[in-house]
């Protein structure tokens, strides 16, 4: 663990043993020492815990495989969580190994794909979701205007499913979850291969979401997603959690401000190993390598070193700090 | 008790699956309601035209009330294994439904409770489809007919179950074959449909009284033709609503396990 991986500022509240005070809990959710082995061994989750506050958003980062899913899934009793008797975790108050339906009822959920019902129309797949929450009929239909117009699809109200285009759907399955005026919606992946129009869009909903008190939980391995919309993000690797903070918190902490690159292969093999001025870190082989540091004027001075325009120099971001955490080898599932 | 549950009731929850069934069904009514009055109005004239003259009548009606009175059932038991097989495996596997229904407040055993509630609504449709070509042959009399609804919801609910604990073992669309080809079929032929169980060798007319299509058919033909009432009827109400539960809970084990991991 680094010194900059955030601490746990507040503990966990205890009533009796295993169980939470019932009611309004000072975190939307509290997760302990969090496991999930699949039936086959893999070990998804390994020892993770986080609080979020009432309120914001939490970013899970991570390649494909790191175990964000699950994670999420175990929030809503979706995936069954290891037994171990120093776990503990509570969703709005209720454990989600024995309250699995006031937490579903609680919550918004956005899985990462977008299962909607093709053979009806885009408002009678809202009005077939209201029915899973016992909405009665006139509050599910003023409910149905209200999200189609909040998400932009109210001229689509009569559309076929098959005509939407990606982005719509999305915003579809998202308006569904939004049907109860969750107090806490679970975003999966929301914006996986979208247009950055309807990324922009969609972010700014959540950020609407958020200021009205709705806590956000939200997996993505876009950086920049995470950058707009997360208070705090989480970068998992391998089932385990790497890192935990605020995002400019962490790209100020945790990596150098900025980054040389050279993607010209033969210029860097005529550069060799060469002698780098203190404070100037080396990362990749010669197809790709790339130089931190917290002042320029030392990647000035290699730059300088190379052919012109075989180099440029730029602040770092999120991506850097992501692949500096869960390193640059593709594992099985990517 | 309800005011302290903060989420919809067990008869809510299953309702509302049962909706979400009825609604993307009946998108397409004419196209999903074609076939139940159709098949019986095509295989009746065949047979009427053709062979039933040459069979006797027997148990006090004509071949082609016997005939008749027992595809009253087997419909039912088409539509719902069919349902809750290809159907459900569709849903599971390929449209990702459930993944959707679930992150709202409903549990695996509400789904598939739902979805069989919803199969055994197929099985009284069918019946009763069935039993308006029937009638309009003037083989029974509908008026008198109204109770076979609802041994055709029993039969659907019977083969959802059977359905669903099938397709809680199948990882390939394929399989299903050996279902309905191996099991299905067979009793079609064997079950009293096209001629009483009684014609069979006594060692198979016991394999006949295990297999669940058996009974249907026997509660089917008496509430068709409005008699023939005995009291060993209840045995076959009994297997039927019992196998039914017993199956249903085993296949909502298997489906938990599979679905939640």
């Amino acid at each position: 663990m680094r010194p900059i991986d955030h601490i746990h500022a507040r503990p966990l509240i205890f009533t009796r043993p295993g169980g939470y005070v019932r009611g309004m809990p000072a975190y939307a959710i509290e997760v302990k020492k969090i496991y999930k082995t699949y039936a086959d061994g893999t070990p998804a989750v390994k020892d993770v815990s986080f609080d979020v506050p009432e309120g914001s958003c939490f970013g899970f980062l991570g390649p494909n495989g790191a175990g964000k899913t699950t994670l999420m899934k175990m929030l809503y009793g979706m995936v069954k969580r290891d037994k171990r008797g120093d776990t503990r975790a509570s969703v709005l108050g209720f454990d989600p190994a024995t309250d699995e339906l006031a937490i579903k009822h609680l919550c918004g959920v956005v899985p990462q794909d977008n299962n909607l019902d093709n053979e009806v129309d885009v408002g009678a797949n809202l009005y077939i979701y209201s029915k899973f929450y016992g909405l009665p009929a006139r509050e599910a239909r003023s409910r149905i205007a209200e999200l189609l117009d909040f998400m932009e699809l109210k001229e689509k109200s009569k559309a076929k499913v098959n005509d939407l285009s990606g982005g719509m759907k999305r915003r579809l399955v998202i308006a569904r979850a939004l049907m109860n005026r969750p107090r806490l919606l679970i975003l999966d992946e929301p914006t996986t291969g979208l247009d950055p129009q309807v990324r922009q869009l969609i972010w700014d909903k959540v950020r609407g979401l958020k200021r009205e008190g709705v806590t956000v939980l939200l997996t993505t391995h876009y950086m920049e997603e995470a950058y707009q919309i997360a208070d705090t993000i989480v970068i998992m690797d391998k089932g385990e959690r790497v890192l935990e903070g605020n995002p400019r918190k962490l790209l100020a902490e945790g990596i150098e401000s900025w980054v040389l690159e050279v993607l010209d292969e033969d210029a860097m093999s005529a550069f060799g190993e060469g002698p780098l001025s203190p404070g100037v870190r080396r990362e990749g082989g010669d197809s790709r390598a790339q130089f931190f540091s917290e002042h320029p004027e030392a990647l000035r001075e290699i730059a300088a070193r190379l052919p012109s325009g075989a180099a440029h120099i730029r602040p770092t971001n999120l991506e850097d700090l992501f692949l500096r955490s869960t390193g640059r080898q593709l594992n099985d599932e990517q | 008790m309800t005011s302290s549950r903060p989420y919809p009731s067990l008869a809510s929850r299953l309702g509302s699956v049962w909706y979400r069934h009825f609604r993307t069904y009946t998108k397409d009514l004419v196209s999903n309601g074609f076939p139940p009055f159709m098949e019986p109005l095509i295989f009746l004239a065949g047979m009427g035209l053709g062979m039933a003259q040459y069979i006797p009548g027997l148990a006090g009606m004509s071949y082609l009330q016997f005939l008749a009175t027992g595809l009253v059932m087997t419909s039912s038991m088409f539509t719902a294994a069919f349902e809750c097989t290809y159907g459900t495996f569709v849903r599971l596997e390929f449209d990702k439904t459930y993944d959707g229904m679930l992150a709202a407040p409903l549990t695996v055993r509400d789904v598939m409770l739902g979805e069989a509630l919803w199969a055994g609504t197929k099985g009284a449709f069918f019946s009763l489809a069935v039993l308006i070509i029937i009638s309009a042959f003037g083989l029974v009399n509908f008026a008198a007919a109204l109770l076979t609804p609802i041994v055709g919801f029993l039969t659907g609910f019977l083969f959802a179950a059977i359905g669903l604990l099938v397709t809680s073992f199948v990882t390939n669309m394929n399989h299903f074959n050996f279902f309905f080809t191996g099991l299905l079929s067979p009793m079609f032929m064997f079950c009293g449909t096209i001629f009483p169980i009684s014609n069979l060798p006594p060692s198979l007319r016991v394999v006949a009284e295990f297999l669940p299509l058996t009974h249907p058919v026997r509660m089917g033909r008496v509430a068709a033709m409005a008699s023939g009432w005995e009291a060993s009827l209840l045995l076959d109400l009994a297997y039927t609503i019992g196998v039914a539960v017993l199956i249903m809970a085993f296949a909502v084990k298997r489906l938990e396990r599979r679905i939640v991991k």
